[in-house]
């Protein structure tokens, strides 16, 4: 279910007054280990989260391989520390949106969309901590509560509207869409605690602030590219968890400019990390037909790491796939300068070959295709890129 | 008044009998049919079956035998330059890719998936096969799909034809789930996609 | 009045007439001339898909652990013995080390599409699938591939299980009366469930009972007997009403 539209307009409606951040953060306090469920709200809470913790276990979502579940739960403990990250399970799930929960049972949840938007280790932190930020001060649980509250508004409204209101909730729970939703105070309570476990932690403290004026960043690209007007409406993605606004941008940074600006972001590694899983990532951003959005990512991670071949070739498949004559002829540009860079797969030529012949670039898209087939003569196109030759 | 409000309620439910009597499936009988689709698009079944009286899309029919959570086959009729595939729910903030008159063939399984993807109803999809194939006499593409529809997480099958006439896009799809269902009428599937005349 | 007004209050119309209490859909639908010889078989119950929560006024379920374990063990209970008083024989499935509990819940997610499409294109009046609405057509299955599963040697039956029950809060009681008197039918305490049996030497979908509102509050084991009797109503070879193809 997706409350974007009703929550946003509840949200604006309440006033945000900044914390007062006007000395550097106390130290975290003593950490009580997750306590077993007591009341019958808690324990329903629970068993709702175990089943959900089951159904993503077993999910095909799930990335498995590589020990990337291993990497983003150390992330996790290098935030908050060991004491506190002990117990945690961490679930990667493949889902291109910005996300990522922490259930009441201690079960942690993070989207792929997530994973390639950070720029670093210290970006990653900043939402994970934010998130554990709820799950220690038991935000979960009253998060449920405040959700409820927001679901009897919209009750309400439809009895006036004169719709029937019939919930037909499926028995399973869905795998898409997050089950909390925090108001503005308990945001500001975990950037509070956020920003406690920042300053323990070895990271530095304006990554939680950039996270947000990245998202912003990113929805002005996404709404320009659909030609409405930017700063309009802002989300975390597909799936909403955390309306965000320039002030909470603007306090986060005003924050950290008072703390010491040392810290160590662990770019380099945060890029290692991600490296064996960041062209499927692309290939699935590139398919949700947000050309600005993805090109707002790929700009930034090019603007930090430079146009490796991996980004060129993206880029050259953003383009194609919008397709205009003048997007076809820079797609081609790209591929070359791909390849140029150092990108070998054979499917760049049938890319490269399939734009050059859309465009009417008959006799170069000729060679490029006869490369790919001469590459993969058993590709599962073969027999399409050879019809498409025979033309 | 109370009878006042529950004449009017009978009145309305009459109403709404007649308009679900006139929206109902209809039967696709053993035969030719044309027009499919609000378009130039015409296959000869040799068996029954059902047309959903459920409108996906402009130029949008479904045809199933048990459901279309069970097995599904879409007929997409002469989608024009600039439009999508399927209906849009929210044009300006989530607008859906759009068939383009200089597109590629390979560029249909790539459209398809691209509607799925950005509409939020595949959790997981994979093209598989593309090959040359016929339809209504003209070249085309065939190709295999697999996918994974977030609304009930059942692995399913697909397999669809596709070709660019005068620029506008014809395509026919072929879904169902993987355990049993997609075997079962696959060759009925093949059947009518072998009949397609435009 | 517009005419998309009229589409509107139609649509309308049908949903208060599917949503208003006492004219709750139950259904069952069972294979034409399918008997089942009391005391000759042996049913597997799927892991069944229970919650039961009390349901806030804005109809978003809030789950309760007590109920839902409780009322998973006072039906399965019950079922043992409704169904042991016809004879036959109920185990709990268990993947054992067959290794096979991921194909397990895919039949249990096909199921679910089974079932719903049943219940849209069959039960459904308004909705059916021409096909399918001749007299004596109940054809459905999960395929023959059910059978081979090694979990499942020497089972006759599977018996699915979704049950999603919730009980109006005070808010949402309220709300329901408020809105009765304006004309609008609010459902208070969303009751979908439905069973279904397979027939594990064919695959078929032998029976399938589908009730969008019951009764028995499962949380008590006499509620829970009361909601199996409703499951399992129309059950083959017992007396059934309102059966849509077999007898």
């Amino acid at each position: 279910m997706r409350w974007s539209g009703i929550v946003s307009a509840c949200c604006a409606a309440l006033t945000l007054t900044p914390p007062s951040f006007a000395s550097a953060p106390s130290a975290l306090p003593p950490y009580t280990p997750a306590y077993e469920p007591t009341t019958v709200d808690e324990r329903g809470m629970w068993m709702e989260a175990d089943e959900r913790e089951r159904l993503l276990r077993d999910s095909p979502l799930r990335i498995r391989e590589g020990g990337l579940e291993r990497y983003v739960r150390e992330v996790l403990c290098r935030e908050v520390g060991d004491d506190r990250c002990k117990g945690v399970r961490v679930y990667v799930m493949e889902i291109p949106a910005f996300n990522a929960s922490m259930m009441a049972n201690g079960c942690m949840e993070v989207w792929s969309g997530l994973l390639l938007r950070a720029r670093s280790e210290a970006e990653l932190a900043a939402v994970l901590g934010h998130e554990f930020g709820h799950f220690e001060l038991r935000h979960t649980l009253m998060g449920f509560k405040a959700k409820r509250s927001a679901t009897d508004v919209m009750a309400w409204v439809d009895v006036l509207g004169g719709i029937t209101n019939r919930d037909m909730s499926s028995a399973n729970v869905s795998l898409v869409g997050s089950l909390y939703r925090f108001n503005r105070a308990q945001e500001t309570e975990a950037d509070l605690l956020g920003f406690k476990y920042m300053a323990a932690s070895g990271y530095p403290a304006k990554a939680a602030s950039e996270v947000w004026q990245q998202r912003m960043a990113e929805d002005d690209a996404t709404a320009l590219g659909r030609g409405l007007k930017p700063r309009r409406n802002y989300t975390s993605g597909f799936f909403d968890t955390h309306p965000t606004d320039l002030k909470r941008a603007e306090y986060l940074a005003k924050a950290a400019a008072a703390l010491p600006a040392d810290g160590d972001a662990r770019v380099e590694q945060y890029r290692a990390a991600i490296a064996p899983y960041l062209s499927r990532m692309l290939a699935a951003q590139i398919k949700m037909n947000d050309f600005g959005g993805t090109d707002f990512i790929l700009n930034s991670l090019a603007s930090s790491g430079g146009w490796s071949g991996e980004l060129l070739f993206a880029r050259a498949e953003l383009y194609r796939t919008r397709g205009n004559p003048r997007d076809l002829q820079m797609a081609s540009l790209w591929y070359r300068d791909a390849k140029a860079a150092g990108y070998v797969a054979p499917e760049l030529d049938r890319n490269l070959g399939l734009a050059l012949l859309r465009n009417g670039q008959t006799e170069d898209a000729r060679k490029s295709l006869g490369a790919y087939l001469v590459a993969r003569p058993e590709a599962p196109d073969a027999k399409m890129i050879q019809a498409l030759l025979a033309k | 008044m109370k009878t006042k409000r529950v004449a009017t309620l009978i009145a309305v439910s009459v109403a709404a009998n007649a308009a679900i009597a006139a929206h109902a499936n209809s039967l696709v009988a053993p035969g030719a049919h044309t027009g499919i689709a609000n378009s130039k698009l015409s296959a000869n079944s040799q068996g029954e079956w059902n047309r959903l009286s459920r409108v996906d899309g402009k130029n949008v029919e479904v045809w199933t035998l048990d459901g279309d959570a069970l097995n599904k086959v879409s007929f997409y009729g002469g989608i024009a330059n600039g439009m999508p595939l399927l209906r849009e729910p929210d044009k300006k903030r989530h607008p859906l890719p759009k068939v383009s008159g200089t597109m590629l063939m390979t560029d249909i399984p790539a459209l398809l998936e691209t509607t799925y993807r950005s509409l939020g109803i595949v959790n997981q999809m994979e093209i598989g096969e593309q090959s040359p194939a016929i339809l209504g006499g003209r070249k085309a593409i065939r190709f295999t799909y697999t996918l994974t529809r977030a609304a009930d997480q059942v692995r399913r099958k697909g397999e669809g034809i596709g070709t660019l006439v005068d620029g506008k896009l014809y395509l026919v799809t072929y879904e169902a789930p993987a355990l049993h269902f997609f075997d079962k009428d696959i060759e009925r599937y093949r059947q009518l996609a072998a009949s397609l005349a435009l | 009045m517009k005419g998309g007004l009229i589409v509107r209050a139609a649509v309308f119309a049908a949903l208060v007439a599917l949503s208003m209490p006492g004219i709750a859909q139950e259904r069952t639908g069972s294979k034409t001339g399918f008997t089942l010889q009391p005391g000759t078989a042996r049913i597997v119950l799927m892991r069944p898909t229970i919650r039961v929560g009390a349901q806030s006024t804005g109809g978003m379920p809030e789950p309760n652990a007590d109920w839902t374990r409780q009322a998973r063990e006072n039906l399965t209970r019950a079922l043992r013995a409704a169904q042991e008083r016809l004879g036959n024989q109920v185990i709990e499935y268990d993947e054992g080390a067959s290794g096979e509990g991921q194909i397990a819940t895919e039949y249990g997610q096909l199921f679910g599409a089974v079932a719903d499409s049943v219940i849209e294109y069959q039960f459904f009046v308004g909705n059916r699938l021409p096909t399918k609405k001749r007299k004596d057509s109940f054809e459905w299955t999960l395929g023959r591939g059910i059978g081979e599963l090694r979990s499942l040697t020497g089972a006759d039956y599977a018996l699915f299980i979704n049950i999603n029950d919730e009980y109006g809060s005070t808010g949402r009681k309220v709300l329901q009366l408020v809105a009765l008197m304006g004309g609008v039918a609010v459902t208070s305490g969303v009751h979908v469930g439905h069973a279904g049996l397979v027939d594990l030497k064919t695959g078929e979908l032998v029976w399938l009972n589908a009730d969008a509102a019951m009764g028995g509050d499962v949380r008590t084991a006499e509620g829970a007997e009361k909601r199996v009797a409703q499951l399992l109503e129309g059950f083959p070879g017992r007396p059934s009403e309102k059966t849509i193809g077999g007898q």
